[in-house]
């Protein structure tokens, strides 16, 4: 958690309010939430949430496709219903979002050259002695 | 010496210059301008905006496959430096450039066949339907040889038409 204003001279004013609440808020990068769902669908299996009083209704109720947590079932509900909400399901459903790669590829450049694999040759001899 | 390239519009970004933005997951955003970096801010997607690279690869506007692309990449293994190779690539760079600015004007070159005739078509429709504003109807009626030829091409065309459909 931010919030922490260690200039001000007043004590009492120390802490920020704002600065503390704003990283409640800030969504996900859409590369991060496209990973997220991919994962969803390859493992099909999420994690319990964690309890945050912080966040609303505890941080239970999330939509993973939107980033954003809601305070209960019924107002979640109404937000799948919602226009946004589908819209985004539709892009995130779609191609991969754009990456520094992707620029990259654009920009004439071919993929990465990493060189050849490092530990291949000490790896190999190792695994065929015991079998 | 690393020349990176804009996350946004994908141009080379020169030591010095641009703004960098590191996500709180270490993900490291370069932008090579402001007006990159505003419209990174917006949330704009860079397929969707027409002027940057991504836009134009992904509809046909740059070359998309070719040989050349290959050279420039980025090598994650530092080499040792060798002052015979060094030379070679140097000369190479000049060459290769030299093919592939002769590659891409091929592209648009062929990209750009068709849009003469596109063009004129469309002029001469342009002019058929506003060839009032040129001449008074009234003038045109008296007077038939101004556009005579033009009419001719209209008339032919209609005529095929209903040939075909009977």
């Amino acid at each position: 958690m931010g919030g922490k204003c260690p200039h001000r001279k007043v004590k009492k004013r120390r802490f920020s309010n704002k600065r503390a609440r704003r990283s409640n808020f800030l969504l996900k990068g859409n590369d991060l939430v496209f990973d997220e769902l991919k994962k969803l669908t390859e493992g099909e299996q999420m994690k319990p949430l964690p309890l945050n009083e912080d966040l609303p209704g505890m941080g239970q109720f999330y939509c993973a496709h939107c980033d954003r947590y809601f305070a209960d079932e019924e107002v979640r509900g109404e937000h799948y219903r919602s226009k946004r909400h589908k819209k985004r399901v539709k892009e995130m459903n779609g191609p991969s979002p754009h990456r520094q790669l992707d620029a990259e590829l654009a920009a004439g450049m071919g993929m990465p050259d990493n060189g050849p694999k490092l530990m291949t040759m000490s790896l190999s001899p190792s695994l065929s002695l015991p079998s | 010496m690393r020349l990176e390239k804009c996350w946004f519009c994908s141009s080379t970004v020169y030591p010095g210059h641009g703004i960098q933005f590191v996500r709180n997951d270490a993900k490291i955003f370069r932008f090579c301008r402001s007006k990159c970096h505003k419209n990174f801010k917006m949330k704009r997607n860079p397929r969707k905006v027409k002027w940057t690279k991504a836009f134009r690869r992904l509809h046909g506007k740059d070359m998309t496959q070719d040989s050349t692309f290959e050279f420039e990449r980025k090598r994650n293994r530092p080499e040792r430096y060798d002052r015979n190779v060094t030379m070679e690539t140097l000369k190479a760079i000049k060459k290769i450039d030299k093919i592939r600015v002769a590659r891409e004007a091929r592209h648009h070159k062929m990209r750009m066949k068709g849009k003469k005739g596109i063009e004129q078509k469309a002029a001469e429709r342009e002019l058929e339907q506003g060839i009032s504003l040129v001449k008074a109807p009234l003038a045109l009626r008296e007077e038939s040889s101004l556009t005579l030829s033009k009419i001719k091409v209209k008339v032919s065309q209609p005529q095929a038409e209903y040939q075909m459909e009977e």
